[in-house]
């Protein structure tokens, strides 16, 4: 019998791809013979937008990349101007940046859960997920005013201090966590179903992971030990005590538990960020208008998906003349052709879950 | 044994059962806002200086005012925001130093028309001279069609949260 191949079409609209992402599948029967990803239809042309804005017009902007951890995405932004001009953040400014940056990885990773659990059929795991994340976005509310683009960091600080009502809320949040953490695990990680469903599949072996820029969740799962909290800590990372997840098999199934791990070891963060929060300024002395010196300056940092590095070029006015963004979600969508091949369509998705990409940020 | 974990997340989701329930019954009851929301816009006329400082904080250039000079003073006879722009990023509230610009906690902007999305906060005309004594009352006197401002009620009629 003569069989031949055919293409289907996954997207852009579909819901597992968590916006507007499309694959192409060539298909032999159930199996995926080759994919062809097609990115591109979030794209809003940011890096563009900022060269006709400020310095601190940017930060907004940046909030719209990764949505669903826009604290993080501040951060990479302002950090990479801050070195541009030299700027020395206030200790308490940087403790309350790690507390909010953190609890913005919470909020992304329980989202990554949520949805992967959704992907694989349990609807109940989304819900629990998504429950939970609304007190992190209320804690987030209380903090900057809105629940999602917080534009919460300025340049040599942020915007405001931590409120008093947040403490006893943060408190009672942080000490759920836990237990909350323990449900996700019972109701998702353990069981059979879902384990048959992703252990083995979509295998990153540790070196391709190395190969194709791969960083986060992702890079960790493969079993490379590679988190720039702790390798090259930035900020006041050095100053706490915790330890950074790894996976044994790099397939989907580590992908998806070390996210739980990993929301585990943030809120050991905030514990000992919110112990620790010195008395200060959250501001540095900032001249009025922002007009770094020409040159150029590269920051990263670690965010929920990965190492979010922004690029800014100064030609000495108060704009920036260049940005480019270095989006984790990107990066980590590279070797997604090759690691679809052999699959068949239900694990498309599986695989594609697991990567936890933002289509936001993938596009820019 | 295999189905160990399914039934431990049956006993996971049927403990849920008995917890107190998350959600609200969203239009007739509501969870309370934080103190800094940011929610529809309100201008407080008689602080305001017209400095402009707000609109050009602006990334998305929201907001368009016009002024008249009457007198030696900066009159702010227009302050329209086109809020279908809007980031609610506060940015503006944030430059404004005179505390006129806030934020309230109105959520509900929801227009049927796009044109009637745009938040008029201000728009009167010049007056020929502003009395020194009253600055308070006088212009609120004389501007032919009073719109929100202090009063925080928008162009919106039926914006009311
Ligand atoms: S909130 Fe931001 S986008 Fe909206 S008017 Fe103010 S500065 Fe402009
Ligand atoms: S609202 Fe504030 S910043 Fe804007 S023009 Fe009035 S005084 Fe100036």
């Amino acid at each position: 019998m003569r069989t031949q191949t055919y293409i289907l079409n996954m997207g852009p609209q579909h819901p597992s791809t968590h916006g507007v992402f499309r694959i192409i599948l060539e298909l032999d029967g159930e199996v995926v013979v080759k994919a062809k990803a097609v990115p591109g239809y979030l794209h809003r042309g940011i890096e563009k937008l900022a060269e006709l804005r400020t310095y601190p017009q940017v930060i907004p902007y940046t909030d719209r990349m990764d949505y669903l951890a826009s604290m993080l995405m501040n951060w990479g932004y302002v950090a990479a101007v801050e070195k541009l001009m030299g700027i020395e953040v206030p200790e308490r400014a940087e403790y309350i940046r790690v507390i909010v940056g953190e609890l913005s990885r919470i909020a992304s990773h329980l989202v990554a859960v949520g949805t992967y659990s959704v992907d694989i059929g349990g609807f109940t795991g989304f819900l629990y997920c998504f429950r939970d994340r609304e007190r992190v976005l209320d804690l987030l509310e209380m903090v900057s005013g809105s629940r999602m683009t917080f534009s919460y960091f300025r340049i040599g600080g942020v915007a405001d201090d931590l409120p008093p009502e947040f403490f006893p809320t943060l408190d009672k949040f942080l000490h759920d966590l836990p237990s909350l953490c323990d449900e996700y695990d019972g109701l998702i990680t353990g069981n059979e179903i879902f384990q048959a469903r992703t252990k083995f599949v979509g295998i990153i072996p540790p070196d391709v992971a190395v190969n194709y820029g791969l960083t986060g969740p992702n890079l960790r799962a493969s079993g490379v030990l590679y988190d720039l909290r702790k390798v090259r800590p930035y900020s006041v990372y050095d100053r706490f005590d915790f330890e950074v997840p790894l996976g044994k098999n790099g397939d989907c199934f580590d992908r998806f538990a070390i996210r739980i791990k990993e929301i585990r070891q943030s809120a050991r963060i905030i514990r000992q960020a919110v112990d620790g929060l010195p008395e200060g300024p959250i501001m540095a002395k900032v001249p009025r208008v922002i007009k770094p010196p020409k040159g150029e300056a590269y920051a990263e940092i670690e965010s929920s998906k990965g190492v979010f590095g922004c690029y800014v070029v100064s030609d000495g006015s108060t704009q920036p003349y260049r940005v480019h963004f270095r989006r984790p979600s990107f990066i980590n969508l590279g070797y997604l052709e090759k690691l679809l091949e052999g699959w068949k369509i239900a694990d498309v998705i599986a695989i594609l879950g697991s990567l936890d990409i933002v289509l936001g940020e993938v596009d820019c | 044994m295999f189905g160990q974990g399914l039934l431990k997340g049956l006993a996971i989701t049927w403990k849920e059962l008995f917890t107190r329930k998350v959600t609200v019954q969203y239009p007739e009851e509501r969870l309370p806002l934080p103190a800094r929301f940011h929610g529809r816009f309100e201008l407080d006329v008689d602080k305001c200086i017209a400095c402009g400082l707000c609109a050009s904080a602006c990334p998305n250039k929201v907001i368009q005012m016009e002024r008249a000079k009457v007198g030696k003073r900066q009159y702010l006879t227009k302050y329209v925001m086109r809020i279908e722009y809007c980031m609610f990023c506060g940015f503006c509230v944030e430059a404004c130093n005179k505390d006129a610009l806030r934020f309230t906690h109105i959520i509900n902007m929801n227009q049927y028309f796009r044109d009637k999305v745009r938040l008029v906060l201000v728009d009167r005309p010049a007056p020929e001279v502003i009395p020194e004594e009253e600055p308070a009352e006088a212009p609120e006197g004389r501007a032919a069609k009073p719109k929100a401002g202090a009063a925080g009620k928008g162009k919106a009629p039926e914006g009311e949260g």
